[in-house]
């Protein structure tokens, strides 16, 4: 059996806009993706802000109710099981909202211990147990209003745990971590399933989802564009080429220009200090250098390179090309 | 209900409200609205009363006074729960616990009236201090009722201000507007008989209003307290249930539209 | 002229990006229906007491309706600079200061004129208070007076939230402890001497005798000391205000402590 199981669901949200005549607007963030997540598997969901990762993760854990199709967590459906669903997960968002400020990191553990239900007799060890797991033992007194981005994050993750959910939910998390905090918690992520539990994990970062997912389906525009291993991913733009372009204040109908070359397949455009990194993707084989730089022959160009693709490479190829 | 389920919601109830008592007791706004407001109006009751001649007892206004400071934390304090955990973050967190949002939100708002017992102590310690008030209760257990039935009754009614206030945009204003005439219609130091009749009708749906009857009588006499600790409790009842049908419908709409997160 | 843009339009711009209570479905609720009712409790509290007639309660809780635009609105506009981490890019630009800090005062004068008149509108149509047609003007001008003084008052508590960590904790304290010491319900007699102190010593009390008094039929020439010395208290406290101001101002470039909360 999956742990999770998805099929055809879909989410629409309706929203008014105009100032004087308000009239109603549907969006579509969700527009009938299917996967399925194994047992002890950490499968990834990536994508663009907006692309419905978010909105997807709410109606697997209950707090958004589907437009239509369906989806079950350990075999139980997230509409009609949800009390029983909520007992099996656990939620964990990035941020630094989400918690009570004022009081201390073992007051907040002790609420949440009690609203899930935890024995009186175990709580103490279990709570124990997980301030030492995300590293916060010794701090766990101090009021939470003190504490940095990371600790936040870490306390976030402990309360996610706390009754020991097989499966658990993870959005974001890593978001606005300085990288040491950052690389910090992806060791904890990755020590969940070694424990036996299911995870699903949102996130931009690529490295991150190559280094940590077994499996990523990437998500655009509301629909799935991709899934499969990050290996199988990387495969299917391995017979291309990645051209890196330093370049100075490039306008977009430039980049466009560029696009529309024979050829090339994807363009994305990066910002590093004062310049910008054009990185194009073209076919093996195929000499594109002269002709990128041609094409912006009336700006000042810095190094060039070209270089194998990653998965970030794919996953821009993908979300471009949907 | 099986014994361990009581067992189970019981100990959601009471670890719940230690917590947001914790939570309350740390706010300056807390000390604010129950411990300096109530002084002040105590201190204009008590100069009134005095000035004029046809004062009741200082007890009376002391009461009055105190029992207003636990209506102002109740109002701002659960008017504004929801939209409070919202702006946290945290509402998402307690709606996706498996015990219903009731079990989690009822604490909170028994909290923020229980917090205004602070009021009651602060105005009675404060007419003693100041103004030479004898403190002589006439049935000093039965106040003690009273006392936990009025917050208990208050608490619930802030459930009801909790899951209506939250369709209303501004729960801050809607508390602002709503503070004196609760005042006034439920008698807590003006006398019903000068109001206009048809405010009668408003003040008898109010617990405050049964509240101060019991805490009056059982502190100053002359009548019984049960009346009013009955009343409380009726009124408490069915508060427990608008609020229970409202939080339903609240949590079913915002699962629905994607509103408990802040957007 | 300069000084002028900046006083007039600087002023109300400031006003409606800080002052939150701008909105139809805040104002009425806070800005006209909280005063209403605040009316009502202390007339009948009154009534009960039997300290003072009923236009004793609607003069004194409708002059006083116009400190809440006035310290509420003044610590928000001043304040909230902080709040939302728009205070260093002002204290950047050359504009003149004075002009700066004033030109916040006036719509908020203007906003508790209307709270009050609003105030007095209760009184005539639900109470029993009279106003003769021809003291109207006199009252209008002890208005603008007390409102302009109460101004200064919640300019210094502004300027003190710069600093404070929580300022409308300040600002509302001080609010209330106004409806206890300024003779709005409590005749200054009642009170012990050193609340009475206190209570000659800031604004609106001298305001509200004086409106008390044109209110029962008295010429403004018969409220002139009372009128002068509620002038005199709010130009000391917006002066106080502006030095703190400037103060913190020269302090936080020494010591930079603009940005700490």
């Amino acid at each position: 059996m999956s742990a999770v199981e998805v099929r055809d669901l879909r989410r629409t949200y309706h929203t008014t806009t105009g100032v004087f005549k308000r009239r109603p607007v549907e969006v579509e963030a969700v527009r009938g993706i299917s996967f399925d997540i194994g047992e002890g598997e950490l499968f990834g969901l990536l994508g663009p802000n907006g692309a419905g990762k978010t909105t997807t993760i709410k109606m697997l854990i209950t707090l958004l109710l589907p437009t239509s199709g369906t989806a079950t967590v350990l075999g139980l459906d997230v509409v009609t099981d949800a009390r029983a669903v909520r007992e099996r997960i656990g939620y964990v968002f990035g941020g630094d909202r989400g918690l009570y400020e004022r009081l201390s990191a073992l007051d907040n553990l002790r609420y949440f211990a009690e609203l899930y239900g935890l024995a009186p007799s175990t709580q103490r060890a279990r709570i124990g147990y997980l301030l030492e797991l995300v590293g916060l033992e010794g701090r766990e007194k101090e009021r939470v209003e003190g504490y940095s981005r990371g600790m936040r994050q870490r306390l976030h993750i402990a309360r996610g745990l706390l009754h020991d959910p097989p499966v658990v939910f993870l959005d974001e998390p890593t978001i606005g971590l300085d990288p040491v905090g950052a690389r910090e918690l992806r060791a904890t992520i990755a020590s969940l399933t070694e424990s036996g539990k299911t995870v699903l994990l949102t996130t931009h970062y690529m490295f991150e989802a190559d280094t940590l997912c077994d499996r990523v389906a990437v998500i655009s525009k509301g629909r799935i564009v991709a899934e499969g291993t990050p290996r199988d991913l990387k495969a299917s733009v391995a017979d291309s080429t990645i051209v890196e372009i330093e370049a100075y204040g490039v306008d977009d109908d430039t980049v466009d220009r560029v696009r529309r070359i024979p050829g090339v397949a994807s363009v994305s455009v990066e910002d590093r200090d004062q310049a910008q990194v054009l990185l194009v993707q073209s076919s093996t084989g195929l000499e594109l250098t002269q002709e990128l730089l041609v094409a912006l022959q009336a700006f000042r160009v810095g190094r060039v390179a070209s270089r194998e693709p990653t998965l970030e490479d794919a996953y821009v190829a993908l979300v471009e090309e949907s | 209900m099986p014994r361990s389920r009581v067992r189970r919601v019981g100990r959601i109830l009471f670890s719940g409200l230690a917590f947001h008592v914790k939570t309350l007791s740390q706010s300056n706004f807390f000390i604010l609205v129950s411990l300096i407001q109530p002084v002040i109006f105590a201190s204009i009751a008590f100069y009134m009363f005095r000035a004029g001649g046809r004062a009741p007892t200082l007890l009376y206004a002391a009461l009055g006074a105190g029992l207003m400071g636990v209506w102002s934390s109740t109002l701002f304090g659960s008017g504004g729960a929801i939209q409070w955990q919202r702006w946290q973050g945290t509402l998402e967190l307690i709606v996706v616990v498996p015990p219903p949002l009731i079990q989690v939100l009822l604490p909170l708002t028994v909290a923020t009236s229980a917090v205004g017992l602070y009021s009651i102590v602060a105005t009675l310690a404060w007419g003693v201090l100041f103004f030479g008030m004898p403190l002589h209760l006439v049935h000093p257990f039965m106040f003690a009722i009273a006392l936990i039935v009025t917050v208990l009754g208050l608490g619930l009614l802030g459930l009801v201000l909790a899951s209506t206030f939250v369709l209303y945009r501004h729960a801050n204003a809607l508390s602002n507007l709503l503070e004196y005439p609760v005042w006034l219609t439920t008698g807590v130091l003006v006398p019903l008989s000068l109001l206009p009749g048809w405010t009668h009708l408003i003040g008898w749906v109010l617990a405050p209003t049964w509240g101060i009857k019991a805490l009056r009588t059982a502190a100053l006499g002359g009548g019984n307290p049960f009346v009013g600790i009955g009343m409380c409790l009726l009124l408490g009842c069915v508060y427990l249930l608008i609020g229970g049908i409202f939080l339903n419908h609240f949590e079913r709409l915002a699962r629905d539209r994607g509103t408990l997160a802040l957007a | 002229m300069k000084f002028l843009r900046v006083f007039f339009i600087g002023g109300l711009i400031a006003y409606k990006a800080l002052f939150n209570w701008l909105k139809p479905s805040l104002y009425i609720p806070t800005m006209l229906g909280s005063p209403l009712f605040q009316i009502l409790f202390f007339t009948y509290l009154g009534r009960f007491s039997g300290v003072q007639n009923d236009a004793f309660f609607v003069v004194g809780n409708a002059v006083q309706a116009c400190a809440m635009s006035a310290i509420y609105g003044m610590t928000m506009t001043i304040a909230n600079e902080r709040f939302f981490g728009t205070l260093a890019p002002l204290l950047a630009s050359p504009a003149n200061r004075l002009a700066m800090f004033l030109g916040r005062a006036l719509p908020v004068v203007v906003n508790g004129l209307v709270v009050s008149i609003f105030g007095f509108c209760v009184g005539l149509l639900f109470l029993h208070f009279h106003l003769a047609l021809g003291q109207v003007p006199g009252l209008a001008a002890v208005l603008v007076v007390t409102v302009t003084s109460c101004t200064g008052l919640g300019m210094l508590l502004g300027s003190i939230g710069l600093r404070a960590r929580d300022v409308f904790f300040i600002s509302n304290a001080v609010y209330w402890s106004m409806l206890l010491v300024c003779g709005v319900n409590v005749p200054l007699s009642v009170l012990p001497g050193w609340l009475q102190g206190i209570g000659r010593a800031l604004p609106l009390t001298h305001g509200i005798a004086a409106a008390r008094r044109i209110a029962a039929g008295g010429s403004l020439s018969d409220v002139g000391a009372l009128v002068g010395a509620e002038f005199r208290i709010g130009v000391l406290y917006g002066l106080a205000a502006y030095g703190l101001f400037r103060l913190f101002e020269v302090e936080a470039r020494r010591r930079a402590s603009l940005e700490r909360v």
